[in-house]
């Protein structure tokens, strides 16, 4: 697992790769933390080399969500799912909620 | 005779990773297609994690037992341990259709294991210890193949 935070003008990009269970999830629940401790609240997940996201990983993904939306224009906005990913999300009933891009720059740029 | 594989780890969530791969492997060995391993590890997965923070409350040194078998066309796995009995009715379901704002933290590791496997059954034993049976049906690859 690993996580790689690029800070740009418009949002904070969080490229994701690996497994987020819950022994992981801590760490993406912790990065998102990180950009919110520093004012950022428009956060894009780069989820290109997700290989797993389970329940652990969507309860720090829904609870991000809640808190940048408290804020004006705030929002996490998800990019380059892959397919079985996005099952786990659909099943969960996350994938129609949250803003869900094809590729990175896409999210950056809806920002 | 049905084979039977076993892995017994500590109860750490530092050990979700080859418990997955563990269950991934049987299960390719067995004929799954990925999609279905996948849900399997989804499902072993969440069922761990329940072990570790409900059983055990979260202690780490504990023991962990997952064993994978096949049976009539079945793939099943079961998890023991030996903590606090886990009551699956205790969990609410969660609410997928509340809007992001009312979403509550809890009860989707139990709702993915029900929806992404066949069967899960829940059991307690006074010596044999708390066990999970899931088993996901299959067409093994080389029966499917010839037909």
């Amino acid at each position: 697992m690993n996580i790689t935070v690029t800070k740009l003008k418009r949002c904070d990009l969080l490229k994701l790769e690996g497994r987020f269970d819950s022994n992981t999830a801590p760490e993406l629940d912790q990065a998102m933390n990180d950009s919110m401790d520093d004012g950022v609240f428009r956060i894009v997940l780069d989820m290109q080399d997700v290989e797993y996201f389970g329940s652990a990983a969507i309860r720090a993904l829904v609870n991000a969500y809640k808190s940048c939306r408290e804020t004006t224009g705030g929002d996490v906005r998800l990019a380059a799912v892959p397919d079985r990913i996005m099952h786990v999300l659909e099943l969960a009933g996350i994938a129609p909620l949250v803003e869900i891009f094809e590729t990175p720059t896409l999210a950056v740029g809806s920002f | 005779m049905a084979v039977e594989y076993e892995l017994c780890v500590k109860s750490s969530t530092q050990n979700l990773a080859a418990i997955a791969e563990f269950v991934a492997e049987r299960a390719r060995e067995a004929g799954l297609d990925d999609d279905s391993i996948f849900d399997i590890q989804i499902a072993v997965d969440e069922a761990c994690t329940n072990t570790i923070e409900h059983a055990y409350a979260t202690r780490s040194d504990q023991t962990l037992r997952v064993c994978c078998s096949v049976q009539d066309q079945e793939f099943v796995i079961r998890i023991t341990d030996y903590g606090t009995p886990f009551d699956p009715d205790s969990i609410p379901e969660p609410d997928l259709e509340a809007p992001m704002e009312e979403r509550s933290i809890g009860g989707l590791g139990v709702f993915f294991m029900r929806r992404l496997m066949d069967s899960v059954e829940f059991s307690t034993h006074a010596y044999r210890g708390n066990q999970v049976v899931m088993r996901k049906r299959f067409v093994p690859n080389d029966v499917d193949s010839t037909q």
